[in-house]
């Protein structure tokens, strides 16, 4: 009897919430996530056209995240550009070194509230777009370089519990990324995550995996939706309330 | 000198004695250098008569330039005479009488007070005073730190010993400026010796040397002794300025015991009535001063006093010290927020990191991450989420936050609608409440005809609520410039403009209408409608606040893109944070006095300020300011007052007893009771307390040092009588000064010396 009656209460706040959500409208089109790809000279800004998207789609079905699924390009000189805290940038080849200019925006964005996220889709050890991306970073942060993102970071605990680091491909077993005062405002995967996130039109994933399994596609999708709560919630995770509760389940996640 | 006073106008007979003054007479300088000048110019006035012949005629040119020359120099020097009336005077004996704190320290066995004993010695000696009255001037004075003249029928009786800072270095120096000429021949000093400048048995340089100074003897009087002197007494109490509420904070205080054996007494402290902290201090024989450190748990803020207390014993010296009260600014260590949000946004992150990062606020935030609907294509032993502990919060805690923020945050299914009757009755009773917009608020969060809707400024129009899409430019109404909400910058001007620096906002909660007694103090105007976008209103004793957007965090992250900054949205939030706890900042009527401590005579200085609800000045206010003695329980006065032009006003008060006071100021308005309260103290010094043993040793060398007498008090034995030195002398009684060179026969001399010389010159034929 209770079982049915929490049934019932369930369906019911659910059918509640969808009439209320579905009336009320989107509020505020920028408090929507929405995740520009950055355009830039040379290669190509746009290997996964589809990655985003397919992470914007997923998020929204799998959080309570309210999100934008329009495919948005921007460059770093764009006006717009701080209407959105949340960048993507993407590549599988050498790309034009920015210019001061650009560099001194994105340096200003990241400063500032805002985050990066930098994939490599060449899924090659040192690409050339690899190169350009250490090279472009070591100009943004002269004396904050790139560092391996540990374990125990709230990226690896925002909504997932996660200790795997996977993409499309494995090249690295690890994220990295800058931190500026206790936040890790830009993260490189060098394991092609978009390539991981892709689907077609009909919804079939649109490049295969390379050496893995569907496990390894379901770690980088939970990857893109941890890395996207980490944009907006920081370390929330890390409070003291979650604490016991999330340390107990990793005990056991690793018992198993 | 009589023709010279006749020449000045001034009667010969009433004057007797004179004296010449020169200007620059203190420069050390002047005499070599008018020496040097004078033998310049003879020698330029001889040379320059060289070619004069005939030497009697060239004698008499240089007799007269000499003349015009002394005469110049004369005028130059600015002599002025003091003509003086002397007559017949007696020397002085001063009696100084030390009225010092320690003076009212009972002796045994008598149990009288050291200066009872002094005032019984000169009662039962007046054949003595008479007498030397009749042979010299005989001043009393009551001396400590300061000396004042004193008549002995005068002084209150018993009289209350008051001075704070024995020191008889300095009561010698200041008795002997009053006596000029050595016409002070000797003084008779009662006192306990207890200088608090002074080492036992020894003299310190300085008391060494004001002795060999004061060349005339000292008899001294020593007002009781040491024999059966018993104490126990708080000395201090020594914490810091401030403490936490609900946390433990300590006092570290001071004892000193003398003559009270082998006891162990209990050391309480005590807020009103309720005991807070206890220890138990063995006195032991031998030892007179012991530190005892107590920790406390202050159990509310604002300023509060506490009182600390040892027993009394029968027969102690000082009555007064067995009980001491100190003061305590206890402050919220950190303001507590619970900010609940609804779903991650960008709104809800960039507040987050405001909060968090804000070292006054200690943040407990909880985001729902997944509603009911959601598939997270995980089990939960593989997710991060928590439950979420709405029975915790809204019961238990709920009493320990300062402010609830309810971002974007719609209560169910998270939240059993019964918590939100707690949250109405959290901020009746003083709690703070915040809703910021989006979807999932206000009506869209299903708050229509819950409790919530009763304690915010808004209600809802419909359900659901319509969300206003456009963007809009947010700047304070010109009727709020004042309120600390819209304080961004100090003045006026660059507060306005940092208002219009800010980006716009997008997306509002439509539907929402002001309640009657909530102010609104933004609102955009659309299809003819004003729809509020910040509202607030007093609920209870608590306060609410309205945000009807969830895109404030443009005034951050687009501001910096439009080449600002963060600085205003944060600065925004502190105000509003600020509002909503009650910040004394923020309060509509404000107290204050000058200081916080006030020594005995100093006059107390209240300030105090009436605002309007939009935080204009309100003059012409009526007020009524009451004042109270917080050691004493006691209702000291009641004052019927008005604000002034400015809304403010002052009012003044000399408290008449040491110890704790509290001052408040109210005024109605619209049947609710606006007040502020201050605090401050009256102290005395009790350092006399401290050091309170007779010096006998002090007494002795002062009179041995001067050639006087040193004796001690003691009831029914006669005393032997002081003698002093020159019974007469003479002294001034009149004098009158009048310039010798500003006038016109000064002048006249050296024109009629010079025109001689030029007419002597002339008929010779010289040039």
């Amino acid at each position: 009897m209770t079982k049915r009656k929490n049934f019932y209460l369930a369906l019911g706040l659910i059918v509640v919430q969808w009439a209320a959500s579905g009336s009320a409208g989107a509020m505020g089109e920028y408090s929507r996530l929405a995740i520009p790809q950055i355009k830039y000279r040379g290669g190509d800004y746009k290997p996964r056209p589809q990655a985003v998207e397919s992470l914007l789609i997923q998020t929204a079905k799998r959080t309570s995240v309210e999100v934008k699924r329009e495919f948005l390009e921007l460059s770093l000189s764009s006006k717009d550009l701080f209407r959105y805290p949340f960048l993507y940038l993407a590549g599988n080849a050498a790309f034009d070194p920015f210019s001061s200019e650009e560099l001194k925006i994105l340096r200003h964005y990241l400063s500032y509230g805002g985050f990066l996220l930098i994939d490599d889709a060449s899924a090659e050890v040192h690409s050339e777009f690899d190169r350009s991306v250490r090279e472009m970073i070591s100009q943004l942060f002269p004396h904050n370089p790139l560092q391996k993102i540990p374990k125990d970071h709230s990226l690896f605990r925002s909504f997932y519990l996660i200790d795997e680091v996977a993409g499309r491909a494995r090249v690295n077993p690890f994220l990295e990324g800058v931190s500026l005062k206790g936040r890790t405002a830009l993260v490189y995967s060098t394991n092609d995550l978009g390539g991981a996130w892709a689907r077609n039109k009909l919804g079939h994933w649109k490049y295969d995996l390379i050496g893995g399994d569907q496990r390894q596609r379901k770690l980088a999708i939970r990857l893109g939706i941890n890395i996207t709560m980490y944009a907006l919630t920081l370390d929330y995770k890390k409070d003291m309330v979650h604490l016991p509760i999330i340390l107990e389940r990793l005990r056991r996640y690793h018992s198993q | 000198m009589k023709l010279l006073l006749a020449a000045l106008g001034l009667p010969p007979d009433q004057f007797n004695d004179w004296e010449i003054h020169w200007a620059l007479s203190e420069a050390s300088w002047i005499l070599p250098a008018m020496g040097v000048f004078f033998l310049l110019a003879l020698w330029f006035f001889w040379t320059s008569l060289a070619r004069v012949s005939s030497r009697p005629k060239k004698g008499l040119l240089f007799g007269l330039r000499v003349l015009a020359f002394v005469f110049f120099i004369f005028v130059l020097l600015q002599p002025s005479l003091e003509v003086k009336q002397k007559s017949a005077a007696k020397n002085a004996v001063a009696v100084l009488l030390d009225d010092s704190l320690s003076m009212s320290i009972k002796t045994l066995p008598t149990g009288k007070r050291r200066f009872d004993l002094v005032r019984e010695a000169l009662d039962q000696n007046p054949e003595y005073f008479a007498r030397l009255k009749e042979n010299y001037r005989v001043d009393f004075y009551l001396a400590s730190e300061e000396l004042h003249p004193a008549r002995l029928e005068e002084l209150d009786d018993p009289f209350k010993p008051l001075g704070v800072d024995t020191d008889f270095g300095s009561m010698l120096s200041k008795i002997q400026e009053r006596y000029p000429e050595n016409s002070l021949r000797g003084a008779i000093l009662f006192s306990d010796g207890a200088d608090l400048t002074q080492l036992p048995n020894s003299l310190s340089p300085d008391l060494e040397e004001s002795i060999t100074r004061f060349k005339v003897p000292i008899h001294t009087f020593q007002s009781g002794t040491n024999e059966g002197f018993k104490d126990l007494g708080i000395e201090r109490a020594e914490l810091a300025d401030f403490g936490f509420v609900f946390q433990p904070t300590s006092v570290r205080v001071a004892l000193v015991a003398s003559s009270i054996g082998e006891k162990n007494i209990p050391l309480v402290l005590k807020e009103d009535n309720k005991i807070l902290a206890s220890k138990i201090v063995e006195i032991r024989p031998g030892q007179t001063r012991y530190q005892v450190e107590m920790t406390f748990t202050p159990e509310a803020v604002g300023k509060r006093i506490y009182k600390l207390s040892v027993p009394l014993f029968a027969g102690e010296s000082i009555e007064s010290n067995n009980a001491s009260e100190f003061q305590l600014q206890v402050v919220r260590d950190r303001l507590r927020i619970l900010h609940l949000n609804g779903r991650p946004s960008w709104d809800t992150r960039f507040l987050r990191e405001v909060l968090i990062n804000n070292p006054k606020v200690d943040l407990l935030s909880f985001f729902i991450l997944r509603t009911l609907s959601d598939d997270v294509a995980a089990t939960t032993g593989e997710l991060s989420l928590i439950p979420f502990p709405s029975n915790l919060l809204f019961t238990d805690y709920l009493y320990s936050f300062d402010l609830i923020i309810f971002h974007n945050f719609k209560y169910a299914p998270f939240i059993d609608k019964k918590y939100l009757l707690n949250i109405k009755r959290y901020v009746e009773n003083g709690g703070a409440f915040l809703m910021v917009g989006g979807d999932l608020s206000f009506q869209n969060g299903g708050y229509r005809n819950t409790p919530i809707e009763d304690i915010l400024p808004v209600r809802f129009q419909s359900t659901p609520g319509e969300i206003f899409q456009e963007s809009f430019q947010l700047l304070p109404p010109p009727r709020f410039a004042n309120h600390p909400l819209f304080r961004l910058e100090k003045d006026a001007e660059s507060n306005l403009r940092a208002w219009r620096s800010l980006p716009v906002l997008n997306g509002l909660n439509a539907g929402l209408i002001p309640k009657k007694r909530a102010q609104v103090l933004a609102a955009h105007s659309a299809s003819g409608k004003a729809l509020p976008v910040l509202a607030a209103m007093k609920s209870g004793k608590g306060r609410a606040f309205a945000v009807a957007t969830d895109s404030l965090w443009n005034w951050n992250f687009r501001s910096v893109g439009q080449g600002g900054s963060g600085r205003y949205y944060q600065k925004f939030w502190q105000n509003l944070i600020a509002w909503l706890t009650d910040d004394p900042e923020t309060r509509l009527i404000q107290i204050q006095t000058d200081k916080e401590q006030y020594s005995s005579g100093e006059k107390v200085l209240i300030q105090f300020k009436v605002l309007k609800e939009d935080y204009n000045p309100d003059p012409d206010r009526p007020v009524k300011l009451s004042l109270r003695s917080i050691s004493k329980k006691q209702d000291l006065l009641s004052e019927e007052l008005k604000t002034d032009a400015r809304g403010e006003g002052v009012f003044e008060f000399q408290p008449a007893e040491d110890g704790f006071y509290s001052v408040k100021v109210e005024t109605e308005r619209d049947e609710e009771i606006l007040s502020s309260q201050a605090e401050f103290r009256r102290f005395s010094q009790t350092l006399e307390f401290e050091r309170p043993l007779i010096n006998a040793y002090l007494l002795k060398k002062l009179a041995e040092k001067t050639g006087g007498l040193y004796q001690v008090l003691k009831t029914g034995v006669d005393w032997q009588e002081p003698t002093f030195p020159d019974r007469k002398r003479y002294a001034d009684a009149r004098s009158k000064t009048v310039s010798l060179s500003d006038n016109w026969w000064a002048y006249g001399l050296i024109v009629g010396f010079l025109f001689i010389d030029w007419w002597l010159r002339r008929r010779a034929g010289l040039s």
